[in-house]
């Protein structure tokens, strides 16, 4: 019953998803078109990679504000170890061990301080970005350009296709394929469940609850490592402030997916769909003339009624729903 | 008693989706009265209560205040027309000294406000200190700066909800001398509570709301202790006898002798040089107050917390060092006191939760579904938990049910020995019999189990021996005919510290 | 010893020592970092990010957080900004920026006690919706034509004393007063500490909440107006990514996340101290670049650090009463004890 109350929330995202398109190629009939559909999904496509992994943190009963800064972070990282003469793709290595290696860090703090979650990795916030900044003006990157000149093998991983379809879309299909595995199907993904539920009972049930909230931290750094790495073939630059504005539109598609903000709720197909859903209503406000800082009046708005109305009266409404189905079919579950 | 009326209740409703939980309620509390309310679990009594403070609105019926119709949005008016509840959780603001804790909210200046805290300190004969921090009192202490609170608010009703569901003996006594003086002063009182000693001692008159409505109400001397459980159980389910509960003792013992369970000399937070052995299929009562360290102990014998030194043997297996997973692997668990935070994982499914403490076991990574579906209605039938499916949230269960899915949970994981803390608290008088049946049955099947509970009667019932702990150690072990209420009280206030010897 | 763990126990103590260690040790490296005139400047600079913490701690004290602040700001320039470059009077313009403040600031309360929707996620909305709005009503251009008069406002000094520091001076004093000499202050802890609590008692849970938030917008503006008076143009990206910092700014200060604990010298400290790190590292001759690092390395230090010492004054203040309470034992007479445990032993 609870998977089918997720798959309700999502089902009302897809419809919000078919009615913006609808719109959309209403108001301006070339962005119907497929190809332009599926290449302007490149644009938001480190939103949802991020999104992914943050959905277990936030399930979990945690927060990491940190993640845009661990995207620079990581950008930066691979950049500066390419200029020196590594093999792109072992920088690329590098790159996402980085993205553990911060996750790791946060997690390692927020069990062993015992300060909120939100606290610390406001802290490592500023650290990671801090240290970003430091490795980029320490080799003498200028900010505003980074270090580019990528191999075109290294560039073609953001910006080129396979069977017609981006490459990053594919990414986002193997990552989603991958946490809806984990989150859905493994014991890992229900036990990540019970403890945002109740860890003190998580804790009684013989749950090993410092790895599992500790993981989920490793797991959100993989994810802010991957999407700069993204970022950076996507731009073919490497820039310390790469992803500096991605937390609020991350953590704004986790919640808008059906996740909740106290944890013990949420999936991984909501958090994609809404973070697709985000995108194509910022390239659609984009194709009307918005700019993408002006099309975030319509997500906030967005934000704000869909946790309204989930909180009163889509609820209601399911509930009715669950009361006349279970009183028809008892025996279908 | 018998003066006018202060508060009166006619044909209170009140529905919560599609659910009737109260169905006309009628109920008078005159002033200098103590009322006692007593009810099953889901009866309604907080509903009830939330109504008369204002917390809730009720669809229909008319609340009276000394004959006139009131009616209260928010506790704020009840305050104002002398209605004070006294929660059973007292929420008080720990980050907050016991004078902020009292005086917040009343709108006379500090120096008025403590020269009246003081005069009711010293009337009541209470020596709380008031500059001390919230955080810092013990649960009856915070139960006192609720009633202060009540009182200062010049209450004429006072709401006690449970209120000696966490006291330790002595305090009850106090309290009990405090809601007398109350009452004697005029002001009417709300008395819930499940256990019936109390009833009896302290009440004037009491009601018995089951499904919902009023089902007894009358004089207390009009009620025996029988009429009153015949009251509270469910229409068309006669009662058999508390004495069942007995059975369970008197069957013979198993034969085996080696001890399953094994605690030696163990030290740690709140409990000193505890040593005893539980033998396999039988019950060993562990007796004493609140505060006694028995949980603390409990807990360190599952891993939760650290102790100090001491071994934990398990089956001849020192498990001492594991974690508490591989002690449950090893067939130890602990059914912990406080079930609705420590045990049920609200929002998740019945499937969920009886399955999370063998989430791990078994092979591979992935969630073995339809294994978890045996398993759910398994225990489902075997507890007889009322639920429609297995896929139906926690939190949409009855408190009752919800315990129930606690004890399924670990005993989904085929345990050899049970600690189970305060098996019967917070429930009602029907569920515990379900509760003592299951002991006596898993007893049968040679399970072992550690009783912790602060109900001596129970204790008597239900142990082939009992350790009575007082002030973090095992003072007295009882055995046979030696485990009567008096040695059992005694020894919980340590009035007598000598061993009988074995 | 014991002076010191107590001193340490109080955040504000704490935090003001870190102010002191911090400004003697950049002021032995390089003089010229303690003379009165950096310290004034630094202290001028650092009312914006003062007056937003000590407006946020409202929020912070009742459970919730308010992420907005940096978007209500920016907009509250924005206005006042316009209004100032078409010639209306300094007066209006400031009254306009306030009353947006107040107005962004109720919404976002009403959205959280009236339709309970978790104030992180409410205020991520306005944040969006505000700045996205404020880029529509400037038409994302940057706003420099401010009259001169309003611009030596910041000059202006009273007492020694400069303008921006008096405002934020005041607004800081009189929002404390407010918290500490009336009881209402006290609700706002309530509110955070139990807010069931709270409800129970029959204190105003949900126009408290409106209120706090209120404040917290109005402080946005006021920052703002600060701003345009210290700056002397409104940027198109004016506040963005202030929030974080005025929540580090409030947390480093001591207010607890969880509501009920902390206060507003603490969080106005927790800001000077952050300014003092930013701008220290000039005269240190550190490269700019590292203002972040370190602002983040000592968050965490100062954060976790007090975090493990309360745990460790609570672990040592258990195990001395557990002593105590062993000695008090082993004074009564105890027949059976020994006896007991060797019987188990055997």
């Amino acid at each position: 019953m609870k998977i089918k109350w997720f798959y309700r929330w999502e089902f009302f995202l897809l419809l919000l998803f078919i009615v913006e398109i609808a719109i959309f190629g209403w108001i301006s009939p070339g962005f119907l078109h497929v190809n332009n559909l599926l290449f302007s999904m490149n644009d938001f496509m480190f939103i949802s990679i991020a999104a992914i992994p943050m959905t277990l943190v936030i399930i979990s009963g945690g927060i990491d504000v940190s993640i845009g800064s661990i995207m620079g972070l990581c950008s930066i990282i691979l950049g500066v170890s390419w200029s020196h003469g590594v093999n792109v793709w072992l920088a690329v290595i590098i790159a996402i061990f980085c993205g553990l290696a911060a996750g790791l860090f946060n997690g390692l703090i927020i069990l062993y301080s015992r300060v909120q979650p939100l606290v610390v990795t406001l802290g490592s916030m500023f650290l990671f970005s801090g240290l970003a900044l430091v490795i980029s003006g320490g080799s003498k990157a200028s900010g505003y350009e980074g270090i580019s000149g990528f191999p075109d093998a290294f560039v073609q991983l953001g910006n080129g296709s396979f069977l017609g379809v981006p490459n990053p879309v594919w990414f986002l299909f193997v990552m989603t394929a991958a946490f809806c595995t984990l989150l859905h199907f493994m014991k890992y993904g229900r036990s990540v469940y019970l403890v945002g539920i109740n860890s003190k009972a998580a804790l009684y049930s013989g749950l090993r609850i410092k790895w599992i909230s500790l993981s989920t931290y490793i797991l959100s750094g993989l994810g802010g490592g991957l999407s700069g790495i993204l970022l950076t073939s996507y731009f073919s630059s490497a820039r310390a402030d790469l992803g500096s504005e991605a937390v609020l539109p991350v953590i704004t598609a986790v919640v808008l997916g059906g996740t909740s903000i106290i944890g013990g709720r949420g999936s991984i197909a909501g958090t994609v769909l809404a973070s697709i859903v985000i995108g194509f209503m910022q390239y659609g406000l984009q194709a009307i003339g918005l700019t993408s800082e002006q099309a975030s009046i319509v997500i906030g708005a967005m934000l704000i009624l869909s946790v309204m109305a989930r909180q009163s009266s889509f609820q209601k409404v399911m509930q009715w729903f669950r009361q006349r189905k279970s009183n028809s079919s008892d025996l279908m579950y | 008693m018998g003066k006018e009326s202060l508060l009166q209740m006619s044909e209170i409703k009140k529905q919560f989706s599609e659910n009737l939980v109260l169905k006309g309620v009628d109920m008078n509390v005159l002033s200098g009265q103590i009322h006692a309310l007593i009810g099953g679990n889901g009866a309604g009594k907080s509903t009830l209560m939330k109504i008369i403070t204002g917390l809730y609105q009720a669809d229909s019926g008319q609340l009276f205040m000394k004959g006139e119709p009131v009616q209260f949005n928010s506790p704020g008016e009840a305050h104002k027309k002398g209605v004070y509840l006294v929660p059973q959780e007292p929420l008080i603001f720990p980050n907050m000294t016991v004078e902020e804790n009292i005086s917040i909210g009343l709108k006379q200046t500090k120096k008025v406000l403590k020269q009246k805290m003081r005069e009711l300190n010293s009337t009541l004969g209470w020596n709380l200190d008031l500059s001390r921090l919230a955080s810092s009192l013990s649960i009856a202490e915070q139960q006192l700066v609720e009633l202060l609170r009540g009182l200062m608010r010049d209450a004429e009703l006072l709401i006690l909800d449970e209120p000696t569901s966490t006291l330790t003996h002595h305090e009850i006594s106090s309290l009990f001398k405090i809601v007398k003086q109350l009452a004697h002063s005029g002001k009417g009182i709300v008395y819930i509570t499940h256990r019936f000693s109390e009833i009896f001692e302290l009440a004037h008159h009491i009601s018995v709301l089951r499904d919902g409505v009023i089902s007894a109400s009358g004089p207390v001397s009009h009620f025996s202790y029988e009429k009153l459980i015949q009251n509270l159980m469910p229409e068309g389910k006669t009662f058999g006898s508390t004495m069942s509960v007995d059975h369970c003792k008197q069957e013979e013992k198993t034969e085996d002798k080696t001890p399953i369970l094994t605690v030696k000399t163990l030290f740690g937070k709140r409990f000193r040089s505890v040593s005893f052995n539980v033998l396999r299929g039988e019950v060993a009562g562990i007796a004493g107050i609140v505060g006694a360290g028995r949980t603390e102990l409990a807990e360190a014998i599952f891993g939760i917390s650290q102790c100090v030194s001491g071994e934990v043997f398990l089956d001849g297996e020192d498990i001492s060092t594991l974690s508490v997973r591989e002690r449950i692997d090893r067939g130890l668990v602990y059914i912990p006191e406080d079930r609705s935070a420590h045990g049920v994982f609200s929002i998740a499914s019945l499937k969920g939760n009886l399955t999370s403490a063998i989430l791990h076991k078994g092979k591979g990574w992935f969630l073995p579904f339809k294994q978890e579906q045996k398993i759910a209605e398994q225990y489902l039938r075997q507890l007889s938990i009322r639920a429609l499916n297995s896929c139906q949230s926690a939190e949409s269960l009855s408190g009752g049910n919800q315990q129930k899915i606690v004890l399924g949970k670990f005993l989904a994981a085929d345990p050899k020995v049970i600690l189970f803390d305060e098996p019967t608290r917070g429930i009602d008088a029907s569920a515990r019999m379900d509760i003592y049946e299951l002991i006596s049955e898993l007893k049968k099947k040679g399970i072992s189990i550690v009783l912790i509970s602060s109900d001596p009667e129970e204790i008597m019932a239900l142990s082939d021996h009992v350790w009575v702990m007082h002030e973090g150690k095992l003072v007295k072990k009882l055995e046979n005919d030696a485990i009567t209420l008096d040695q059992i009280t005694s020894a919980s206030f340590g009035v007598e510290e000598e061993v009988t010897a074995p | 010893m014991k002076v010191l763990s107590r001193l340490l126990q109080i955040r504000e103590a704490s935090i003001l020592l870190f102010i002191f260690l911090f400004v003697g040790c950049i002021g032995i490296v390089n003089p010229a970092f303690t003379s009165g005139d950096s310290l004034g400047l630094i202290l001028k600079s650092s009312m914006i990010l003062l007056v937003l913490a000590v407006g946020q701690s409202f929020v912070l004290l009742t459970a919730n957080i308010d992420v907005s602040v940096g978007s209500t700001m920016g907009l509250s320039a924005a206005v006042c900004g316009i209004l100032l470059s078409h010639g209306v009077s300094g007066y209006l313009a400031v009254g306009a920026a306030l009353v947006i403040g107040l107005c962004i600031g109720a919404a976002n309360g009403l959205g959280v006690s009236f339709f309970r929707i978790p104030s992180i996620i409410m205020t991520l909305g306005t944040l969006g919706i505000v700045r996205g709005y404020m880029l529509f009503y400037t038409e994302g251009r940057w706003i420099e034509d401010i009259p001169h008069y309003f611009k030596e406002l910041s000059a202006a000094a009273f007492l020694g004393i400069q303008l921006p520091v008096w405002i934020g001076g005041i607004a800081a004093v009189l929002a404390f007063i407010f918290l500490s000499r009336f009881s209402v202050g006290r609700y706002f802890y309530a509110v955070g500490d139990n807010e069931a609590g709270a409800r129970l008692i029959g204190l105003p849970v949900r126009f408290i909440t409106v209120l706090a938030f209120t404040f917290s917008g109005l402080s946005a503006s006021i920052a703002a107006c600060l701003f345009v008076m210290n700056i002397g143009f409104v940027p198109n990206q004016t506040g963005s990514g202030i929030e974080l910092q005025v929540i580090a700014a409030a947390v480093l200060g001591g207010v607890s996340l969880s509501g009920g604990q902390g206060s507003l010298f603490g969080a106005a400290l927790g800001a000077i101290f952050l300014e003092v790190i930013n701008h220290s590292l000039v005269f240190l001759k550190v490269p700019a670049y590292w203002n972040n690092a370190i602002s983040g390395f000592l968050l965490l230090l100062i954060v976790t650090g007090d975090s493990r010492f309360q745990l460790w004054l609570k672990g040592n203040g258990k195990k001395k009463k557990q002593e105590q309470e062993d000695m008090n034992r082993s004074k009564l007479p105890k027949s059976g004890e020994d006896g007991y445990e060797d019987k188990v032993v055997l």
